[in-house]
């Protein structure tokens, strides 16, 4: 676990382009801390996931404790703190999709991808080998006039069936 | 049958309404300007309270009302906009968002107008990625042609808006959660008051509107209150004397899921019957209405016998349910409700966000002791124990009989009541997130109780027909304490 923990700490900075994008945040709050969410989602888009590295450099830059940053990491469900595949693909699970059956859309992805649920503290149980996907149930997504819905990173997929599904993950490999 | 009114959704549909020139072929911006031309900030703010608009993000709380709250010497004063929509069964908002966010900033302009507001922060859900991406586009737009920035149009008024992004927690919608969010923290609910409208995000008086509230403005300004009011019903409140005009005037974004042929968002004035509503939406997909909720997953649950009461703020309340942000689900004969409430409890344990001991534990209390009934390991011994009422003496105390009980089902009702007592509506928690869970627990399992107790005794899920799975309307606590109101009119 410690040499672990020893390989994740490389260090982290923003690339000149995502500095770019936080120097125009940060300019649009009277206090710099309130930045924190949107450079947070930044850094996860550079870096993959939240290293201690990345918050000990969130919190240099936003002049907060790093631990004060962590607060923040953990209490919300889209930071990860640790590797996800490739592919976040998160299955609604709510009341209407499960009225649209969903349970049939994530047994069908669980079999095909071979791969367990991700649980918040254990994302590695369900990425699979390869570590090209990662398959978590989320609650409700806001479309449940097309349930069951399911999104893959920043893409929604409506109306699915376990064909639908087969296609959708045939051309993620073509991409 | 009901017609749909399409006024927020008119031109949802019309391509590139995304855009800032195709919109202004559709009045767009027409209403800001004519705000700024023939109204001084003050008329605009009365407008709003004349023409009723209650919020449209849950608590249905008078906007105007909300607005004279603001103190007007403290600035800077904030617009948060509420984009986090995550209550189950509602999705109105994510269109607007996606396909006419130009409406959306029309709005904010008007809100900010008349209330000297010059920062808004539009909180929109980490998920609604599509969303986000049109709207900073439409802001950036705006900027280009003179509606956002320094010197407004020339009037001298300087306006922003910034998108801020959440990361994925349902209790951000909270209003004061979302205050929080937005100043970099964990969503955790403050105390209230201060309320937000005196000392909200950074300290400063904070007017928080949802995303359809907002968009309901242009509308107002543009076509006048007068307009705006025969919209809806407005109701009496005999309780005063004379009686008080109560307003629930406009359209409402009904989204409607579950077992209807044609989910989807549909506009319609306020005040229609869940009946109607049902039939808007292709009618109802097999054969029997079981159970419709009326508001979002936190919103009591109505049965079969209640369906034809009218969905407005007034009419549910008085219903013992709420119209909260207007999310119908639709359940059928197939659908078991022990079934239904597991999966909502497990929603809100997820979602708790454990600040107050109350809900933080007993949010997963309430869950497994349904999940206990679902897996048919629900106690199963019914207990026979003195029955506890007013006794001949005329005192409380040991009636001498003896009755049945199900322990699992007084111990579920119990935790929910002690998180929130939805009786004396009083609860132990910061924020309505508590209510929002014993609401469905308690209402579930009054309403359903057959099905709760055939669950138990049988050792398994059992899903009864209709009518043998309902309370009938004679033990239905809420039926029996229902009050239809009537039209201001009629009286």
């Amino acid at each position: 676990m410690s040499d672990e923990r020893i390989q994740i700490e490389t260090p982290f900075a923003f690339n000149e382009e995502n500095q770019r994008e936080f120097d125009e945040l940060i300019g649009r709050y009277p206090v710099k801390e309130a930045a924190m969410l949107p450079t947070l989602h930044l850094a996860q888009r550079q870096a993959g996931y939240i290293t201690p590295a990345v918050m000990k450099y969130v919190a240099k830059l936003l002049e907060v404790t790093v631990m004060k940053v962590k607060d923040v990491v953990t209490f919300y469900p889209m930071f990860f703190e640790e590797p996800v595949g490739e592919y976040v693909i998160r299955v609604c699970h709510t009341l209407p999709c499960a009225l649209r059956d969903c349970k049939v859309v994530l047994d069908h992805l669980k079999a095909k991808l071979e791969t367990d649920i991700a649980s918040e503290t254990n994302l590695a149980k369900g990425t699979t080998a390869d570590g090209k996907f990662t398959l978590m149930k989320v609650e409700c997504l806001a479309s449940c006039d097309v349930a069951p819905v399911i999104m893959i990173n920043d893409d929604l997929y409506k109306n699915l069936t376990p064909e639908k599904v087969d296609e959708i993950l045939d051309n993620l490999d073509n991409l | 049958m009901v017609e749909e009114r399409r006024i927020l959704y008119e031109h949802l549909d019309v391509p590139d309404i995304n855009t800032f020139d195709v919109f202004r072929q559709y009045d767009g911006y027409t209403r800001f300007e004519k705000a700024i031309a023939e109204y001084q900030p003050d008329d605009i703010a009365k407008m709003v309270m004349d023409s009723g608009l209650k919020g449209r993000g849950g608590a249905g709380f008078s906007t105007g009302l909300k607005w004279s709250f603001v103190p007007r010497d403290i600035k800077p004063c904030y617009l948060c906009c509420n984009a986090d929509e995550s209550e189950p069964g509602t999705f109105s908002n994510r269109y607007v968002l996606e396909k006419n966010p130009h409406l959306l900033i029309e709005g904010i302009l008007i809100c900010c107008y008349a209330m000297g507001i010059e920062t808004t922060y539009v909180y929109i859900r980490g998920e609604f990625t599509l969303g986000k991406r049109m709207l900073d586009a439409a802001i950036k737009e705006a900027y280009e042609k003179g509606y956002l920035g320094k010197d407004v149009r020339g009037t001298g008024l300087n306006i922003d808006i910034y998108t801020h992004p959440g990361a994925g927690a349902y209790i951000c919608g909270e209003e004061t959660g979302l205050i929080e969010s937005l100043e970099g923290k964990r969503g955790q609910p403050r105390n209230k008051p201060p309320f937000p409208a005196v000392e909200g995000v950074f300290s400063k008086p904070t007017v928080v509107q949802n995303v359809e509230t907002l968009c309901n403005l242009p509308f107002i300004v543009g076509n006048g209150v007068e307009w705006y009011t025969k919209m809806g019903p407005t109701y009496a409140d005999t309780r005063e004397d004379p009686p008080k005009a109560d307003p629930n005037t406009g359209t409402k974004l009904y989204c409607i899921s579950g077992d209807v042929n044609e989910p989807g968002v549909y506009e319609l004035e306020l005040g229609l019957t869940c009946t109607e509503l049902i039939e808007v939406a292709g009618g109802l997909r097999g054969e029997e209405v079981k159970a419709v909720i009326p508001g979002g997953s936190s919103a009591p649950i109505l049965t079969h016998y209640e369906l034809d009461t009218r969905l407005d703020f007034t009419s549910l309340t008085l219903a013992k349910s709420m119209l909260g942000s207007g999310g119908i689900i639709v359940m059928n004969e197939t659908r078991n409700i022990v079934d239904c409430l597991l999966n909502i409890m497990k929603f809100y344990a997820h979602e708790s966000c454990g600040q107050c001991t109350p809900c933080r534990w007993g949010t997963p209390w309430v869950r497994d002791i349904v999940q206990r009934i679902a897996d048919g390991e629900g106690r199963q011994d019914t207990i026979t124990r003195p029955k506890f009422g007013v006794t001949e003496s005329g005192r409380w105390g040991d009636t001498g009989e003896t009755e049945e009980i199900y322990e699992d089902l007084d111990l579920l009702e119990s935790v929910a009541n002690n998180i929130a007592n939805v009786d004396t509506m009083t609860w132990n928690t910061i924020c309505v997130f508590g209510i929002a869970v014993s609401w469905p627990a308690v209402s579930y399992m009054r309403k359903f109780r057959p099905e709760f107790e055939a669950a138990i005794r049988e050792g398994k899920l059992v899903t009864l027909p209709v009518a043998e799975a309902t309370v009938p309307p004679e033990e239905n606590y809420a039926y029996q304490q229902r009050f239809i109101p009537k039209e201001f009119a009629d009286l």
